[in-house]
């Protein structure tokens, strides 16, 4: 295996030179791009290097409290970001996204960490903060589908789910469709992913590995592992907010509370 | 108040006593007594925005009363258990309802549920009424999607009538029918209700299916908002 090659300030600044090229290209074209394109360049620059401190400080703590925490806001973003794209919401959407990205994160790193990587403790930070980046930036977009489909599904099909219940279906018999729609639908990146992985493109964090001088078979192993993980993750994630979302919207009187889900 | 007058020949199946209903957060009546006995067809009239739809909503369960009873052979309907109860008082909707499915699997898919795990589908009597009603008994597998908005009702109702409720709800159910059509499905369900007892709630506009069709009508009062409009 190669040692892990190092990039200088000097590196990095000659790296900056290609979104520089970007700017002269914008202004050589008339774009305008050039503000945007100076604001993102600052914005990535600023952000990582925030990322950056921030791990090596909660790595060298090994605190499970700050891991905890520090996973804690990251769901909390991720939950903004899901249930944010979706045009409809009932009430506790958001609670319920932030259980089931907290509990579908937490369960899948823990196998990962405890039983593939086999870490201990299992949830130590160099390991778990990079999955759960992983994995919510992965099960958000799941969800967000799943939600959106489940919601408007129930919202452009609430006659035949009601003349379903209005015919003796129970709630769970009138939901089934779709349910399995949502899960469905919300599941189908993730697969699309695997589908096309390493023809199409190459993932992010195996290119990372390469680049800092992985053996490419260690690389291709760890992204198996990857590719699962998040396959899991977004299936567990889909599967738990349909069912929270079902009870919430369906009561004990076997009715469809359609009043409950509202446009935004 | 709505008025009703409750025949005392034989014990009501379906009982509404004291029933308050609202629609969008506003209460549109309070107080609705009825009782329906087997075999007996029951008008429910009233301007538009009085309730007639909630009404029948809120019998069959699909939405819930503001203050009220409802008793199905003398039992709370919860006490049936939510989907028996309403197996057994089953709402037929205005608007059709049919999956994207040939007509024999909306007719079937009824039976594919828990409450209705003791009944076999009657595939002979679903083409008998098809035949009956002036669907065409070849339209079995056709797909339901193609069929006009009079058969699609038509086809609803025999989905309802197969699984031989005790009361239907019926919310305007010949609204997309011509006069034939109309005097057809009647004529169904007025042999279901003298052969088996099938009694109805039949919500309806046309003050001849009231008087004539119906054995007695309740009249669901129009409400202030209704009035001011």
């Amino acid at each position: 295996m190669n040692p892990v090659q190092h990039i200088s300030t000097i590196q990095l600044a000659i790296a900056t030179l290609l979104i520089v090229f970007c700017g002269v290209i914008s202004m050589a074209l008339q774009l305008r791009l050039e503000k945007q394109l100076a604001i993102g360049a600052v914005r990535t620059i600023l952000q990582l290097m925030i990322v950056g401190y921030v791990l090596k400080f909660v790595f060298k703590m090994e605190s499970p409290y700050i891991v905890l925490l520090l996973t804690l806001v990251m769901v909390g973003f991720a939950t903004q970001a899901a249930v944010g794209r979706s045009k409809l919401a009932y009430p506790g959407i958001r609670v319920q996204s932030f259980v089931t990205l907290t509990a579908s994160g937490l369960l899948t790193s823990f196998v990962v960490t405890s039983a593939v990587v086999q870490v201990h403790p299992w949830y130590r930070a160099q390991y778990l903060i990079p999955l759960m980046g992983m994995i919510l930036g992965n099960s958000l977009t799941g969800i967000s589908i799943a939600l959106e489909q489940l919601l408007t599904d129930l919202t452009d099909r609430a006659n035949i789910i009601e003349m379903e219940l209005a015919h003796g279906a129970s709630a769970w018999e009138a939901a089934r469709a779709p349910l399995h729609d949502a899960v469905r639908r919300g599941m189908i990146p993730t697969i699309n992913g695997m589908m096309v992985v390493g023809i199409v493109s190459l993932p992010g964090m195996m290119t990372g590995q390469i680049l800092a001088g992985s053996d490419p078979i260690e690389a291709v192993k760890y992204q198996i592992v990857v590719m699962f993980m998040l396959s899991a993750a977004t299936a567990l994630g889909c599967m738990t907010i349909t069912l929270l979302a079902y009870r919430k919207l369906f009561n004990n009187r076997q009715q469809l509370e359609r009043g409950l889900i509202a446009k935004r | 108040m709505a008025v009703s007058n409750v025949s005392s020949v034989t014990t009501p199946v379906l009982s509404v006593r004291y029933l308050s209903i609202a629609a969008g957060g506003q209460v549109v009546q309070r107080g609705v007594s009825v009782d329906v006995h087997p075999g007996e067809l029951v008008a429910v009239t009233g301007p538009s925005g009085s309730g007639k739809t909630t009404f029948l909503r809120t019998v069959v369960g699909l939405q819930d009363a503001v203050d009220g009873v409802i008793l199905l052979r003398d039992r709370p309907a919860a006490a049936w258990g939510w989907a028996s109860y309403r197996r057994r008082v089953l709402l037929v909707s205005q608007q059709p309802a049919l999956f994207d499915a040939t007509v024999e699997e909306n007719l079937r898919r009824p039976f594919t549920y828990q409450a209705s795990k003791d009944s076999t589908f009657p595939r002979d009597r679903a083409v008998a009424w098809l035949d009956e009603l002036g669907v065409g008994a070849d339209r079995m597998d056709q797909d339901a999607s193609t069929l006009s908005v009079g058969q699609k009702q038509r086809v609803s109702l025999i989905r309802a009538l197969l699984l031989t409720p005790d009361v239907l709800c019926l919310d305007e159910p010949t609204s997309a029918l011509d006069v034939d059509s109309v005097a057809l499905v009647q004529k169904v369900i007025s042999n279901e209700a003298e052969s088996r007892g099938l009694a109805a709630l039949i919500v309806t506009h046309s003050v001849e299916q009231a008087e004539r069709w119906c054995h007695r009508k309740i009249m669901l009062p129009g409400t202030k908002m209704a009035v001011d409009k």
